[in-house]
């Protein structure tokens, strides 16, 4: 249907997810009003400097703030008034002259925690402040998504991220498809198939271990073949772990994969950029928008262009003076990005202060969960939004 | 302890011993009641079973010979011969070997190669290597192929000394040392790939094992003091003119306290308290020039403040204790901790004067500790399941092929390299349905090692490396051998005609395989034939009980056990066990099946 669909082989889950799709549709469960449609998310871990990423070269406190960091504006990728990308970001740059990307100023929370683990944990669970165990896309499928249908939420990465956590669906999480399969003989295979059939004893960690054995035998057939099998004319360019986790989407899309949620994350804490700031943070930047840009081409290439949006976040962004180590301490408002064909491109929010500040970090200007709203509402259609995030937030006219 | 002089005579008499009378279906439920009683466990409920669990955890599991004879004691000698471990002798454990990769103009290591290329211009050399004359072409490159190959180099010696310590794992006579050290390296988690210099993180972890089971003051000061950790957290940048918050932060969120017990001023209070602590290179340095000696307030207590002030205060609030004692709890014993047992445990353990000793041996002898809830819930972490599995097949060293840090590494924990500042999450978050596939797959590679097709990571080059080696070979010059592709990214690399940054990492990785020592490779020495003869296992049946009964923590199913019986029944063609040529091939693959598990997850 798609050009490079795997169907062969692979009846059991695209018949299932048809049939499943269409009675759906036909009930009008709201997410269902855009059955095709496909949300990506990427975190970016550790903590990214918004401030140098989304430059406010207009405002001169900005260069007050960070005499040595600071982009000089003529290096600056203009693309609004005051305000461009960080010299590196080409690939952001070509979205935005292509009406793709929003930019969202400001996102964060109310009372911020500068502790990486927490902050990420507020990001994940959509409950900034607390004690929330489901992550909000695990509730985006438990309030929208059929239970019985397997893989519609995949995690790209080496562990299962808190964001993906739901209380009725087992997220599919791996690393290197090569090498999600279980080796052996057909006899031994057969055992082995034989073996993880879910159970109900009174040790719930083995019942766990057992459900996910089982998801796990009938989803890497499906996942290996697709991505072993994927070739693709576009360049994604060298950033190694994103570049190559946003190729296996593109690979899963490219199969007719059920998913509607993809997880990504960019390995280790990258982002953390106490000391000697510069360099890493250039090469980071450049490696993301590189690795976002092939990836819209790419979808678009496949003809899904008009079906995927994707949202970039970190947990907090860095504080607004730079460190005595050529570095920035952990901040808190930070922006986001809606990037995707159907994305009405340009600027949503209102930048914070370089001067009002809450003990020398940004006042946010836009809850998070507003683009959260913004993806579930208006992206992918959950009337059910409210309940999802435990509140009403008014959402972004980012889409056309 | 003399296990090792008995141990050739033990593998042959107590096989037999507990094969006969420890049948693998006396599983005894343990009662209700247990569950958050910290009373020791009576000499009269110890048994077999109960002395597995405690060496799975305490440990990394044993062989059923050492099993017995833990059972054979009271459960309080069973738990002071791994709790009072200083006591036996641990001298026959090998050294580990450095290859000698520093050579002192190394010193101290820029944090980039942009740094090494900024000091060598201004400096005319850098890390030892001499700036080639003016109108050289490259004139950098010797700096820059020496910074790449200090990398390389580095995670060389960083893969060797993980090998070596899992070979202390398997090999020591003092399980519970290790432990402890495997414990405190997750939560004082240090990575090579921050610190970039080995010899500081065999020096921390030297540092743990010293302190694993002393006081946690002493820990914390050690820990504080740790060139490692100063890198890791960037304390070198803590300076008077500009705190730099991190350290202060993981000190208190992750070492000690647990967010929600302190505010940001604590944290920025005492990361001013801790300005001035530093390293040079591995010896840990106070620069008074950079300290902050003013008034701080922390926790409630205000004064010219300094770190030692800092760690006192920590340890005079009642939650450190708790937090602390309720890791450990986590580790050892199980996920969820009632309310009760962490204040009993927190309020022990301060009032001990932080002793870890008695906090472990209180733990490792409570009924809470054998009760339903604490026995095989435990998902085994990555390094726990491949070397208590050697320990279970009886090895005597780690196998080289396949690769033990590959092996942990690809299930999400590779030793010296922790994900971030806190340490592996553990418990569930090990398991995804790709990890679980792998988590067998590794040992059919361990019982089928494909010797031919094995490539040493250590000796292993990046594809980009490789290609650049390749096009060298083939005639091309240095820029041509290392261009790639035509994605913004790529246009932007070595511009710099002073040096080209593909070709120092090519040529770094070639002098880092000349000066760094090779790892040994051999598979494993594995005997099922051997296992199943010692426990007189003749049928189908009584293997398949055997193997259960040595690798698992819990009963299998009826239906499951069917499963494995009718496995090797098929593969054998006789419900009887008889000596062939291909007997040892089809045990391993039954062996493999019990391995693969979800049963098999769990300590």
């Amino acid at each position: 249907m798609y050009g490079l669909g795997l169907s062969a082989g692979l009846p059991f889950i695209l018949n299932q997810t048809s049939a499943a799709l269409a009675a759906q549709a036909l009930q009008g469960t709201s997410i269902e009003k855009h059955p095709n449609r496909i949300l990506v998310v990427i975190e970016l871990s550790g903590g990214n400097d918004g401030l140098n990423t989304v430059v406010p070269f207009g405002d001169a406190e900005y260069y007050k703030a960070r005499p040595k960091l600071g982009i000089p504006e003529r290096e600056v990728i203009k693309v609004a008034d005051g305000f461009g990308f960080h010299p590196s970001m080409v690939g952001f740059e070509r979205l935005f002259k292509d009406g793709s990307l929003a930019v969202v100023h400001g996102c964060g929370y109310d009372h911020p925690s500068l502790s990486h683990f927490s902050s990420m944990g507020f990001w994940h669970t959509g409950v900034p402040n607390g004690g929330e165990s489901l992550g909000w896309l695990g509730r985006v499928a438990d309030e929208t998504l059929d239970a019985s249908q397997r893989n519609l939420i995949v995690n790209l990465g080496t562990s299962q991220s808190l964001a993906v956590r739901s209380r009725t669906h087992s997220p599919l999480v791996f690393d290197d498809p090569a090498r999600f399969r279980r080796d052996g003989t057909d006899a031994e295979k057969q055992a082995l198939a034989e073996l993880s059939e879910t159970r109900t004893t009174s040790n719930a960690t083995l019942d766990f271990l057992a459900s996910t054995a089982h998801n796990a035998a009938e989803s890497s057939d499906f996942v290996r073949r697709a991505s072993s099998a994927y070739r693709t004319p576009v360049d994604y360019g060298q950033g190694g772990g994103l570049a190559g986790n946003l190729q296996r989407v593109a690979a899963l899309i490219a199969a007719e994969m059920p998913t509607r949620l993809y997880y990504v994350t960019y390995q280790g804490n990258n982002f953390d950029t106490h000391v000697q700031q510069a360099d890493l943070h250039s090469r980071l930047l450049m490696y993301t928008a590189d690795a976002v840009r092939g990836f819209i081409d790419d979808v678009k290439r496949l003809g899904r262009g008009d079906d995927v949006a994707l949202m970039i976040f970190t947990e907090f962004g860095r504080r607004v003076e730079e460190n005595g180590s050529l570095g920035t301490d952990h901040g808190t408002a930070t922006p986001m990005f809606i990037v995707g064909k159907s994305v009405k491109g340009g600027f949503y929010g209102k930048a914070p202060s370089l001067t009002d500040l809450d003990d020398g970090n940004l006042k946010m200007t836009t809850d998070f969960r507003r683009v959260y709203a913004t993806m579930t509402d208006e992206w992918l259609g959950c009337s059910q939004t409210p309940a999802i995030l435990k509140g009403q937030f008014e959402t972004f006219k980012v889409f056309a | 302890m003399t296990r090792e002089s008995l141990r050739p005579l033990l593998v042959v008499l107590l096989f037999s011993v507990c094969a006969l009378t420890v049948p693998a279906s006396a599983w005894v439920d343990p009662p209700d009641g247990w569950k958050g009683d910290l009373a020791p466990l009576s000499a009269s409920d110890w048994n077999y079973q109960r002395a597995a669990h405690l060496i799975e955890r305490a440990g990394f599991g044993a062989t059923p010979e050492e099993i017995s004879r833990l059972a054979a004691m009271t459960p309080e000698r069973a738990v002071a011969s791994l709790v009072d471990y200083e006591a036996i002798d641990a001298s026959a454990l090998k050294p580990f070997e450095e290859s000698g990769i520093w050579d002192p103009g190394m010193d101290p290591f820029p944090p980039s190669r942009a740094e090494a290329v900024r000091r060598a211009r201004a400096h005319g050399e850098g890390l030892g290597e001499k700036v080639l004359p003016p109108g050289t072409q490259r004139r950098l490159q010797p700096v820059v192929d020496k910074f790449f190959y200090s990398l390389t180099a580095n995670n060389i010696e960083t893969q060797r000394l993980g090998l070596w310590w899992a070979n202390r794992m398997l090999v020591t006579p003092r399980p519970l040392e290790e432990k402890l050290t495997l414990f405190w390296h997750g939560h004082f988690a240090t990575g090579q790939n921050k610190v970039r210099d080995y010899r500081m993180l065999f020096q921390q972890n030297r540092m743990l094992r010293a302190n694993a089971s002393g006081d946690l003051r002493a820990l914390l000061v050690g820990i504080l003091k740790d060139p490692g950790m100063l890198v890791y957290l960037d304390n070198g940048e803590n300076i008077k003119s500009h705190p730099n918050e991190n350290f202060g932060r993981e000190l208190l969120e992750l070492f000690t306290m647990g967010v929600g017990n302190y505010s940001e001023r604590d944290v920025r209070e005492a990361a001013r308290a801790f300005t001035g602590w530093t390293n040079d290179v591995l010896a840990y340095k106070f620069d008074s020039a950079e300290h902050d000696f003013g008034n701080k307030t922390f926790l409630g207590r205000t004064g010219a403040l300094n770190g030692d002030d800092i760690i006192d205060t920590i340890l005079a609030q009642p939650v450190t204790g708790e937090f602390v004692a309720g890791k450990l709890y986590r580790y050892f014993v199980r996920e969820d901790i009632s309310s009760d047992v962490k204040a009993e445990l927190g309020r022990s353990f301060r009032a001990s004067g932080y002793q870890i000793k008695p906090l472990m041996r209180r733990m490792l002898l409570s009924k809470d500790f054998y009760s339903a809830p604490s026995v095989a819930t435990q998902i085994k972490s990555p390094v726990h399941l491949v070397v208590s599995t050697y320990r279970k097949m009886g090895l005597r060293d780690v196998p080289t092929i396949p690769d033990f840090g590959r092996m942990t590494g690809g299930l999400g924990q590779t030793l010296f390299e922790p994900p971030n500042v806190a340490g592996w999450a553990g418990g569930r978050t090990w398991i995804t349905p790709a990890t679980l596939l792998q988590r067998g797959n590794l040992f059919r590679d361990v019982m089928f090692p494909d010797v031919k097709g094995f490539r040493p990571p250590d000796r292993a080059m990046s594809a980009t490396d490789t290609r650049v080696g390749e096009r060298l070979a083939q005639g091309m010059n240095i820029t041509e051998a290392t261009r790639e592709g035509d994605a913004e990214s790529n246009k932007m690399v070595d511009r710099d005609e002073d040096y080209n940054t593909r070709y120092g990492g090519y040529a770094g990785n070639l002098l880092a395989f000349k000066r760094t020592k090779q790892i040994p490779r051999q598979p494993a020495s594995i005997d099922v034939t051997a296992m199943i003869s010692g426990a007189h296992a003749d049928t189908v049946d009584k293997v398949v009980d055997h193997l259960v009964h040595r690798f698992l923590s819990v009963p299998l199913a009826d239906k499951d056990r069917a499963v494995l019986v009718s496995f090797l029944r098929d593969k054998l063609g006789s419900s009887t066990v008889r000596p062939s040529e291909t007997l040892e091939s089809s045990l391993r693959e039954l062996l493999y099946l019990v391995l693969s598990t979800p049963e098999y997850q769990l300590g």
